[in-house]
């Protein structure tokens, strides 16, 4: 029950976000949210299994029923996370990029320095892109 | 009754107590971010497999007991890089949960802009408790483990990344070869990877 209230809350801030924009936590923060929620679970159900690979979610998956309720809802949202995070940033080349053209004419997109004439320029640039640096947490 | 955000925003903290939730992360990535960039054209060139025989001609050369010999000089100071502690199961590659958020601290970095377009070599170490050849495995059993958490959990694109155990060889304090600051894994900044971007039009 509680981790159905935790899946609606969830729901409700991917909602909330999805009008304001989608708030998108970083890797670090999915990373010690599954940490949090899940440690204890992983450390008893799956010792000798590894995060990488889909080794991890696979154990804890086939053990289930043995996986507290908080942890089922983080390590959804954990996963959920990170899959937003990266499209988020995946997406900010297609959304910046006539904002780019216009206030960046001729750089050489590396070693951030896009990024920084984009910030430089936050004040001019476009609302939808000055909310995807944020959502990729470039900001 | 907090909103569902800020209960959402204390679940996601490991923070501690009154310390601000976004500043304590956006701080630890930063100091990764800062670590690992800067590489110039003048930095050594060093590839995996140079590392690896590196850590082979050293083992051959110096056969003799931990305590005595040297530790192993990889005259890398003038690469960008960082060492981060994480916590592996004991004689284990399986990294403890507790080093998840600074596996993703380090996946956060890594997706920066600033280091888009930069590969990296994250080394292995241990310190010099236990068997010499045992510890090499290990090393590079966990520095495969990074990695491989890197790649798939924290997607971070696999042609950027290469896993080198260097054992008890590297110690960070060699004057304390059996202290615990040696175990660590080390991650250098060693290039560019791709072409040179197209200029923006």
């Amino acid at each position: 029950m509680k981790g159905i209230r935790i899946l609606l809350a969830a729901a409700l801030l991917a909602g909330s976000a999805a009008a304001a924009g989608a708030q998108t936590i970083s890797y670090g923060q999915a990373g010690a949210l599954l940490a949090k929620s899940c440690g204890k679970d992983i450390t008893k159900l799956c010792p000798t299994v590894n995060l990488g690979g889909g080794a991890l979610k696979a154990c804890m998956d086939a053990k289930i029923s043995q996986v507290s309720a908080q942890c089922q809802s983080d390590y959804a949202m954990a996963t959920a996370s990170i899959a937003k995070r990266d499209a988020a940033q995946d997406a900010i080349v297609q959304v910046c990029g006539t904002d780019a053209a216009r206030l960046c004419p001729g750089m050489i997109p590396q070693d951030g320095n896009l990024l920084s004439c984009l910030l430089q320029a936050t004040n001019v640039v476009s609302a939808a892109c000055n909310q995807a640096i944020t959502d990729a947490g470039y900001r | 009754m907090p909103s569902p955000l800020i209960r959402f925003a204390l679940a996601a903290s490991l923070a501690l107590a009154g310390t601000p939730v976004l500043a304590q992360t956006a701080l630890n990535n930063a100091q990764i971010l800062q670590g690992l960039q800067g590489l110039t054209d003048s930095a050594p060139v060093i590839t995996a497999q140079q590392m690896r025989n590196l850590v082979q001609q050293h083992m051959a050369q110096y056969p003799g007991e931990a305590l005595t010999r040297p530790s192993l000089a990889l005259h890398l100071d003038s690469l960008p890089q960082i060492n981060v502690q994480i916590q592996f199961r004991l004689n284990s590659a399986i990294i403890d949960p507790s080093s998840y958020g600074t596996l993703g601290s380090i996946a956060d970095a890594l997706h920066n802009p600033v280091l888009h377009g930069y590969k990296f070599i994250v080394t292995g170490n241990t310190d010099v408790t236990g068997t010499r050849a045992i510890n090499l495995k290990l090393s590079q059993a966990r520095a495969d483990a990074v990695v491989n958490a890197l790649e798939t959990t924290f997607n971070v694109s696999p042609n950027r990344l290469e896993a080198v155990g260097l054992g008890e060889e590297v110690l960070l304090d060699p004057k304390n070869p059996t202290s615990a600051i040696n175990r660590r894994v080390q991650i250098f900044t060693v290039g560019r990877v791709g072409p040179t971007p197209a200029p923006v039009r």
